[in-house]
């Protein structure tokens, strides 16, 4: 295996969270080497026109997302049982190349609620001793949302959100939502243009005595500047955003807004189609030496020295470089001791449909955040007590594409086939909206992820095993969450419902709910409960750092981009203090 | 009930068994001397101005081609709003779709070992998706062989189309094989894909599924209409572009 020259700071994973950490170091000067699996997808069919328009290409065989052939996951619902390779997922789409998921993302881009970086304190705080489950591992994240604030206040600008602010420095705002966290300032844009479902969903639920306002969305709503210099288009609404790449840079994504500009920066470097095999952990001086990885093209493998190594990969990947690295103890659920594999989430997802005949939705002209939401059954913003659960879900009027294939609603009880049922597609299409809860995933003792000990990808590692199942609380809280839902939806009324669906459990790899996965190297200020600090340094290795939705202790209802690019922007920060000085931060 | 009187026309399928078996080499075309227009019809077609884009098929034998045909007629009769599924290409698109990167499990997990696992993480077996449906196509008609019936596409279309519906309610497994993952799992979502999809895939010949629903196609920029046509009909509806339309 050739040996490189050493570099000063070696990311694993070209998506969003190493396009920001790059973004702080290069701009002081520091050397940045990116290792990208995939490849630069700017100048492929997936991002021009007419072949972007493609949903069976993009969407439904999963164009862009990671290939499964080479690299997929086994999976049980709990560990009494014995796991099997998912052969082909369609729950979450990790994304593959320069940009990673934020490629194919839809947009959605929150603050998580103030109080959630300390959630376990909070709960405790609030509803005494006992609120916290003993199966549920919930835990403080050794950060506070304040010290965040600055970097998402950066991210905002840097991907010129669209959205309306609902809490400035603590004043109200009307038309916004009245229970985010604190704001210093107005998003950069104004929102997205609302739908008829949006509206429609508005009205109800104002009507109600609810809080509706548009989801901040990272789809431009005009042409715009970002601090870098950076440009976005203004959205065009052609209902092609989720599962694919926006030809025409309205959608906020680090190949759009943060490559270009990296590498025109003196000591940024990034390498594609470089698979990292691993992390040359010392353990007798507790360093990350530096990384192995194959070439894609060559069918090489490499040795990359490094000072600093940062693992900015998907979720899974963070997990498993650890795992096989043999850095840090490995989670034990019978023991309940150690730590990477831990707290492994997901995210909690259901809907009704809304039939109306009289109504015309257009459903094709949409963005992946053309949304009006509330909060208020979301988070703690409604009593717990008495619920037997903790946590919550927006409730939303999303409104993604229309895309024909996999975006048609017929009424309950059309046929599957034949005449009746293309009268019922010809009769609805454009006379359905729908109502969807997203949800709260707190940890369970039995969730979390580990090496499977049978089944290897095609590098000859082991898959991550992935234990999981919604277990009694996220349960209680999407049925709890969904009938509110379904009360607005009878609000609105219309000629007919769609079924309530908020049956969580079992997990089922084979229906899309959310690419949301979490947890794995938790962040902590306790060593015996975290992999890495509240800095993001890995309490086994000084040099190591880990950044992404893999260090959440907990997920949200809320996706997870916000506080993944605010912690990313706050380790870039962290990192020049680093190389500087190196040490515990 | 569907309309289905005109789902599994003799002379139809007796065409394109010919065709399967002709020389893939051959420009095949299906002419309109074939076509399915009857007095019988409540409502006409509009099945005359299609064009024939198949050449032959790249997977399909000739008696998974006449399963096949039987099957996508039956789920999608010639009716007031569409032709004959096989008319539409929803036959060809399965075809393709079978022979191509789909077909050959191409991204899909396919290493082993092979242990059995609960349906929420999908099959567990070696099988392309390609050889599970013809292993299906078998399946299907062994059983009802066993049950002292035709094969599916000699059946009585109300016979056929109810044991469609029995695959789909995962009422029969034959040797093993569930013939309720298989139609739900791949054979049902092949077949709105073809009803659905871009026409350069095969199906939805004529755009005629996107213009049933009014579904515009391309290119859509509608950061205009969004606001014009907001709760008000689309015009672009009626006269959908493909992705042909502007290559």
């Amino acid at each position: 295996m050739k040996k490189l020259s050493k570099k000063t700071v070696v990311i694993v994973g070209g998506g969003l969270a190493a396009g920001l950490v790059s973004r702080q170091l290069t701009a002081q000067g520091i050397d940045v080497l990116v290792l990208e699996r995939g490849v630069d997808h700017r100048e492929g069919a997936e991002a021009q026109l007419p072949s972007q328009r493609d949903e069976l290409r993009w969407d439904v065989r999963q164009g862009l997302i990671q290939n499964w052939a080479r690299e997929t996951y086994t999976a049980r619902h709990s560990s009494a049982e014995t796991a099997v390779p998912m052969r082909w997922i369609e729950a979450f789409l990790p994304g593959e190349g320069i940009g990673g998921a934020g490629n194919h993302w839809n947009g959605h881009t929150w603050r998580w609620g103030e109080h959630e970086p300390r959630l376990r304190s909070y709960y405790l705080e609030r509803y005494g001793k006992d609120a916290v489950p003993a199966h549920m591992p919930l835990q403080d994240w050794g950060v506070n949302y304040a010290e965040m604030e600055p970097y998402h206040e950066l991210f905002e600008k840097l991907f010129g959100l669209s959205g309306r602010a609902g809490n400035i420095a603590g004043l109200r705002q009307p038309g916004g939502n009245p229970f985010e966290a604190p704001r210093r300032s107005e998003y950069p844009q104004k929102p997205l243009e609302a739908t008829e479902a949006g509206l429609i969903f508005e009205a109800a639920a104002t009507k109600m005595g609810y809080h509706p306002f548009p989801i901040p969305a990272a789809n431009s709503s005009g042409a715009y500047t970002n601090p870098d210099g950076q440009k976005l288009g203004a959205c065009q609404y052609c209902g092609h955003c989720e599962r694919f790449i926006c030809e025409a840079q309205a959608k906020a994504s680090p190949q759009q807004l943060l490559y270009p500009m990296l590498r025109q920066r003196k000591g940024f470097e990034i390498r594609t189609d470089a698979h990292v095999l691993g992390v040359d952990y010392d353990r007798r001086t507790q360093r990350a030496t530096g990384v192995r990885y194959l070439d894609l093209k060559t069918g090489l493998s490499y040795e990359q020295p490094a000072e600093v190594v940062v693992l900015a990969a998907f979720t899974m990947s963070n997990t498993k470089l650890l795992l096989t690295g043999g850095i840090g103890q490995p989670y034990d659920p019978a023991t309940r001791k150690g730590v990477v594999g831990k707290n492994f989430c997901y995210q909690v997802n259901g809907g009704v449909d809304i039939f109306m005949k009289d109504r015309v939705f257009n459903p094709f002209m949409a963005t992946g955040c053309t949304g009006i939401a509330i909060d208020d059954f979301n988070n703690d913003n409604f009593d717990h007590r008495g619920l037997g659960f903790l946590g919550g879900s927006i409730i939303a009027a999303n409104q993604f594409g229309g895309r024909p294939i996999k975006s048609r609603r017929v009424p309950p009880g059309t046929p599957a086939w034949g005449t009746a049922w293309k009268k019922a597609n010809a009769d609805w299409y454009n006379h359905a909206m729908s109502l969807s809860i997203l949800g709260s995933c707190y940890p369970d003792h039995d969730n979390y992820l580990s090496l499977d000990p049978q089944h290897t990808d095609a590098f000859g590692q082991p898959l991550v095993r992935m234990t999981f199942d919604f277990r009694r609380n996220e349960q209680r809280m999407a049925d709890y969450t969904g009938h509110k839902m379904l009360d607005i939806a009878q609000a609105i009324g219309g000629d007919a419902l769609g079924p309530l669906n908020v049956q969580v459990s079992p997990f089922d790899a084979r229906r899309y709910q959310s690419t949301h996965i979490t947890g794995g190297t938790v962040m902590g200020a306790d060593p015996h409960t975290s992999v890495v600090s509240p800095h993001l340094q890995h309490w086994d290795a000084q040099n190591l750092f880990v950044v992404g939705a893999s260090v959440y202790d907990h997920n949200s209802s809320y996706n997870p981009t916000g506080p993944l690019a605010a912690l990313a922007l706050r380790l870039g920060d962290d990192l020049l203090r680093y190389v500087k000085s190196p040490g515990r931060l | 009930m569907p309309h289905l009187s005109h789902a599994c026309e003799p002379a139809r399928r007796g065409f394109f068994k010919q065709l399967a078996l002709a020389s893939s080499a051959l420009p095949l075309v299906a002419g309109s001397t074939l076509g399915l227009a009857s007095p019988a019809q409540a409502a006409p077609t509009a099945e005359a101005m299609l064009p024939d884009p198949w050449l032959a098929y790249q997977s399909f034998s000739a008696g998974e081609a006449a399963f096949v045909e039987a099957l996508v007629n039956i789920m999608c009769p010639a009716d007031a709003y569409t032709p004959a599924g096989v008319d539409c290409g929803l036959a060809v698109y399965i075809d393709r779709q079978l022979a191509g990167s789909f077909g050959q499990g191409d991204r899909r997990y396919r290493q082993g070992p092979f242990d059995p696992g609960k349906p929420q993480f999908g099959w567990q077996f070696p099988l392309t998706p390609e050889q599970f449906f013809k292993a299906g196509v078998a399946a299907a008609n062994a059983e009802l062989k066993r049950r002292g019936k035709a094969a599916l596409d000699q059946l009585p279309t109300p016979d056929a189309d109810a044991f469609l519906h029995e695959l789909a309610a995962g009422q029969v497994q034959v040797d093993g094989l569930d013939l309720g993952v298989w139609f739900n799992e791949l054979v049902y979502p092949l077949f709105t894909e073809a009803c659905f999809s871009d026409p350069i895939y095969g199906g939805n010949n004529g755009k005629v599924f996107w213009k049933l629903i009014g579904y515009p196609g391309l290119p859509a920029t509608h950061a205009l209409d969004i606001v014009q046509f907001r709760g008000k009909p689309y015009p672009g509806g009626s006269k959908p572009m493909s992705i042909a339309d502007f290559s």
